[in-house]
């Protein structure tokens, strides 16, 4: 039971740190866009035109 | 910059956001942190209070602020100053700083919404610890620390996540107007005093997981709510962002390019505009022939053609290639800008709807403490230990917040959709009125045609034939200005050449085309007099109409022409789909009666009249709106000022100058009125959103205060209720941007 004496403090310090992380990361712009990358995992994969064109060997197969 | 050095070197303050006219100065700019009608309310009442304010205006939807003052006596500088002693940061509407502006009250809210829900789950463990502790048993030692945890957590949840609202209930208090600011702040204050104090005794109940989920559900709630307030302020705000700083000026004797301020542009001076790039400012093309794509500010996707002379809008976007043009109006009086500033102004005006809710939020709160003080005394006398529980469950369950979030948020999410399809709202309660119409009166039979002078039918009578006479036509028509000339000119087949033309004003043009000569205009000039002789030549006599082109050479060949506009291609689709909606259409037009009575009967639109005079069209509406009709009046909004003020709903056309006059309830940025079935189904649909929305607020206010009176609603219950159905109402009012 005494254990909890240490690991309420802990928490605390813990919860700090995630609250200093979030803030750091809302400064950063990391939450601007919270729309899009959802939509990205969606659309297809697209080709890079030039990448086609330049490799006139195909890939090796592995 | 912080908000002190604000005044000193405020963006406001330079550019042309501020205009100035006879002595008046008009701006319209952007005020951080209106969240409700009663932060509008202070902020007008102390400009009102200014000396030389001549009006003030402030829209809570998109938080902007609209004055008009005398320059002699009150300085923009010290407005500004005002407005942020109230709290209120001014920042400019668009541009960079208002993106800015935008971007750090999100910011500022998501820290608020990320510390209270890291504090809220925190602090739910160790009430969690204290909630089986009653139940199991639980050292004393053990429930005290548990509750000094809670109390260090929620107060940096209360003082920084909450500050806003308690910010809120302050300003209230300091106004004396109940609002929801004051109930809610009151219930956070309480229950976290109340369990401060319990802490501190060492028993009884305490509250801080309630006041720490409360604060994060009621943020979340108005997060959202700002983020549609930004999507309505963006609407207006895409009409201005695209514009440059910088643009390339020509010297028109040197060729040279210079690069200059925006703001430094002249009427006159001759500037360049790069393939792909916006047009910085009205002016007319000065070289060559332009593309140009004009969606930004007329919602037309076509890239419309501009040849030599013609206007190019300003924010319009060059599709072709680089052109150079003519400035006509500068930066500040851009159609765009007066498009900006009239809207602003138009929405800024208190919408009916807006007021109503106002008196019934203070009402409301007045009952809400009355009820709260009546179940706190009852619960004394029954059982003590349950009387603050229920008054805070009491103060929470009342919250009306998402009564009045109900309506504001499904109209800005409706202007915002409407906007899209090229139709502005100038007044929020445009979008009821438009959803609850059933007729549909025209004047303009412009945005059923397409505007131009084309030959519908020649008849052609002796030795000529159809493509001869309209070879000679252009030919003679060639020089002239007349606007029936372009209809022939674009019809040059053969380009024959006309000798010793001679125009003669208001009846036609004669000259020599290969060796005869010819004569064309009205019937009476080109035939001389021998019209009773032709009449009986004609096969088609029946279809003659005093209005035609004829072309008759001296030997009594001739040829009719027949000039009319054609209908757009989507007229009729557009009548149909209006049809489809249960809208009866109405022509009541000052335009030329045959005009009329053509496009009416090509699209079986039986009550038609034209040339009528504005008394006219009025005694026409009033019959139907006795009749027990509501009418949508579409007209020019120039000199249909008293019509379009009469009718249910009025739309006034708008482009380019015109934008300046145009009056009216809507504005339609394009030429044609394709997009009107739309915007009447998502003005309907709005409507059924707002239904909605508030039965189900009331719906849940109605439940949850008995629930909350009685005792069986815990307070942290009713602040997840409460929230909830905020969240609720603003997701269903998203249903309309789709």
């Amino acid at each position: 039971m005494e254990s909890v004496y240490l690991l309420i403090p802990i928490s605390i310090v813990l919860v700090g740190a995630a609250v200093w992380a979030f803030f750091w990361a809302v400064n950063r712009g990391q939450f601007e866009n919270l729309e899009d990358p959802a939509e990205l995992a969606l659309e297809e994969d697209r080709l890079i035109e030039s990448d086609q064109d330049a490799n006139s060997n195909p890939p090796p197969r592995s | 910059m912080t908000a002190k050095s604000a005044t000193l070197s405020h963006p406001l303050l330079e550019g042309h956001w501020a205009s100035e006219a006879d002595g008046e100065g008009h701006v319209v700019f952007a005020a951080e942190g209106i969240h409700c009608a009663n932060c509008a309310r202070s902020i007008r009442s102390t400009l009102d209070a200014l000396p030389g304010i001549k009006r003030a205006d402030v829209n809570v939807v998109n938080s902007r602020v609209s004055v008009s003052w005398d320059t002699s006596q009150l300085k923009l500088g010290t407005i500004l100053g005002k407005v942020a002693q109230l709290g209120f940061k001014p920042v400019p509407l668009v541009g960079e700083a208002a993106a800015l502006a935008q971007r750090d009250e999100r910011r500022a809210a998501l820290k608020r919404i990320g510390l209270a829900a890291l504090g809220s789950m925190q602090v739910m463990m160790y009430a969690g610890g204290l909630y089986a502790g009653a139940f199991t048993g639980i050292d004393a030692s053990m429930a005290e620390i548990l509750r000094y945890t809670c109390w260090l957590i929620t107060t940096p949840v209360l003082f920084y996540s909450g500050a806003p609202i308690l910010r809120g209930g302050l300003h209230d208090l300091r106004r004396r107007v109940l609002g929801m600011d004051v109930t809610v702040s009151l219930a956070l204050v309480l229950a976290y005093l109340a369990s401060a104090y319990n802490t501190l005794r060492g028993s009884g109940e305490v509250y801080f997981d309630s006041v720490a989920m409360f604060i994060l559900f009621l943020l979340v709630g108005r997060y959202y709510e700002m983020r549609g307030r930004h999507q309505a302020a963006n609407v207006t705000d895409a009409l201005t962002k695209a514009l440059p700083t910088t643009v390339q000026r020509i010297d028109r004797d040197s060729g040279q390019a210079e690069r200059i301020e925006l703001s430094a542009v002249h009427i006159g001076d001759w500037l360049r505009v790069g393939s792909g790039q916006v047009i910085p400012v009205d002016g007319k093309v000065a070289t060559g022939v332009a593309l140009v794509d004009e969606s930004l500010v007329t919602g037309e996707a076509e890239p419309a053609r501009r040849h030599s002379g013609d206007v190019l809008l300003g924010g319009s976007l060059n599709a072709g290639a680089a052109l150079t043009l003519e400035v006509t109006r500068s930066a500040g009086e851009s159609t765009l800008h007066g498009l900006v500033r009239l809207l602003e102004r138009a929405q800024s005006e208190r919408p009916r709807l807006g007021l109503a809710a106002e008196r019934m939020a203070s009402w409301f709160v007045v009952r809400v403490l009355i009820l709260t003080t009546l179940v706190g005394i009852v619960w004394t006398f029954v059982d003590p230990d349950r009387a603050f529980p229920a008054v805070l469950a009491v103060l929470v369950a009342t919250c009306p917040c998402a009564l009045s979030l109900a309506t504001p948020v499904a109209i800005a999410a409706a202007t915002s959709r409407m906007a899209r399809l090229g139709v502005l709202v100038m007044r929020s309660d445009a979008v009821e009125g438009l959803a609850k119409i059933d007729t549909l009166m025209l004047d303009k039979t412009g945005t059923l045609t397409q505007g131009k002078a084309q030959i519908r039918r020649i008849n052609v009578h002796g030795d000529l034939t159809r493509e001869h006479a309209l070879a000679v036509a252009a030919a003679l028509e060639s020089a002239s200005q007349h606007p029936l000339a372009a209809a022939f000119r674009e019809h040059g087949g053969e380009k024959l050449v006309c000798d010793d033309t001679h125009e003669h004003a208001g009846l036609g043009i004669e000259g020599t085309v290969a060796g005869t000569r010819w004569r064309i205009g009205r019937a009476e000039f080109a035939l001389r007099g021998r019209s009773s002789e032709s009449h009986a030549g004609d096969s088609d006599a029946g279809d003659s109409d005093a209005g035609d082109i004829v072309l008759a050479d001296e030997a009594g060949n001739h040829a009719r022409f027949h000039i009319a506009d054609a209908l757009r291609e989507d007229a009729v689709a557009t009548m149909a789909n209006l049809r489809a909606l249960d809208l009866e259409i109405e022509l009541a037009s000052g335009d030329r009666p045959q005009t009329v009575a053509q496009v009416a009967a090509e699209l079986g639109i039986e009550k038609a009249a034209g040339a009528l005079r504005p008394e006219e069209k009025l005694a026409n509406l009033r019959a139907l709106q006795q009749a027990g009709h509501r009418v949508l009046m579409v007209g020019d909004g120039i000199n249909d000022g008293p019509v379009l003020a009469a009718a249910d709903v009025s739309m006034a056309m708008g482009r380019g100058s015109s934008i300046a006059h145009a009056a009216g309830d809507l504005l339609l940025l394009r030429e044609s009125l394709s997009s009107l079935p739309q915007a009447v189904e998502v003005a309907r649909r709005s409507l059924v959103i707002v239904r909605q929305n508030l039965r189900w607020s009331a719906a849940y206010n109605m439940s949850a205060i008995p629930l909350a009176a009685v005792g069986l609603m815990p307070p942290w219950v009713a602040a997840i209720g409460m929230s909830l159905s905020s969240l609720l109402v603003v997701f269903n009012a998203r249903r309309i941007l789709r």
